[in-house]
């Protein structure tokens, strides 16, 4: 019985052990593709490289109850995914400025959709339907985005971005 | 003295707030994913929910599958599908339902730095029900 006991904490050390290692790598990783996104996205923002760039976004992303500047965090989302894209998106949203409305919109819509590239080659390598798994998933981020932002602008009418 | 920060500054400033993030909300449920999968307590789980996967139309060892995918991440599922040689409908349909719920635990850590912990706990159970939605509604299409 103490044997097993022992046997048992014995595992749950060295597991976790094993796990802080593969998670300092992952962290590792993660932060070895986001950081240099980051500082490159705080210098040009400075520049004013971006600046006006988002202007056409604007007419799309009405609809769903955002304002241009949240193209970034979105985009950063949908390509890199909420783990990798989360020091983007995260930092993003606080530097712009978006309201919690736009917040959780994006939140949402990225619940539905996001990393779209990495996800759907996981299974697709495994044989699935590419465009089987990315229609139901783009749809449903629309879907949830135009419906919150109906309701947005439902609850608080002449509402900016 | 200027004492507005550079580009560099600000980026430095987010990007070490960046790190502690990943090792405070991150790290830890990366760990707890770890451990749940290499227990063995995923797998005893799932063998719960073996019944209702004909729902989906899935053999009952995919709730294995969906299990991992959902506590740990899609590559686990990937390699646990990949064994039980699913039909290409199949895969499809764990690709919706897994493409919209998975990594649950570490993604709430980053849903909670966006959203706030209540709003982030609504959007992870969202997650799930709409990917188990989205899931049958799916297979019911490829029939």
């Amino acid at each position: 019985m103490g044997g097993e006991h022992l046997s048992w904490i014995e595992w749950l050390g060295a597991q976790s052990l094993v796990a802080l290692g593969k998670g300092l790598v992952l962290c590792a990783e993660i932060a070895a593709v986001v950081l240099p996104l980051m500082i490159l996205y705080e210098v040009i923002e400075a520049r004013g490289i971006l600046k006006g760039s988002w202007k056409g976004a604007e007419r799309w992303l009405k609809p769903l109850g955002l304002g241009p500047r949240a193209i970034i965090p979105l985009m950063a989302g949908v390509w890199l995914g909420l783990l990798y894209g989360a020091g983007i998106v995260v930092a993003t949203s606080e530097r712009e400025g978006l309201d919690k409305r736009q917040r959780l919109s994006i939140a949402l819509m990225l619940a539905m959709c996001h990393a779209i590239v990495e996800d759907t080659a996981i299974f697709a390598v495994l044989g699935a339907s590419v465009i089987g798994i990315l229609l139901p998933r783009v749809a449903l981020a629309v879907m949830v985005g135009v419906m919150l932002g109906w309701w947005w602008a439902r609850t608080a009418p002449g509402r900016g971005s | 003295m200027n004492t507005t920060p550079t580009p560099f500054k600000s980026a430095l400033a987010r990007c070490g707030r960046f790190l502690l993030f990943l090792l405070r909300g991150v790290l830890p449920w990366y760990v707890a994913s770890h451990l749940l999968l290499t227990s063995g307590w995923l797998a005893k789980a799932a063998s719960h929910l073996g019944g209702f996967m004909d729902i989906w139309g899935l053999p009952p060892e995919a709730a294995a599958a969906v299990a991992a995918g959902m506590g740990a991440n899609l590559y686990a599922a990937a390699a646990v599908a990949a064994a039980l040689g699913l039909s290409w409908k199949q895969l499809t349909v764990m690709g919706v339902m897994l493409g919209v719920a998975h990594s649950l635990p570490v993604e709430h850590a980053v849903l909670v730095e966006l959203v706030g912990k209540a709003r982030a706990a609504a959007l992870t159970t969202t997650r799930i029900v709409v990917g188990a939605i989205a899931g049958w509604a799916v297979s019911i299409c490829l029939g």
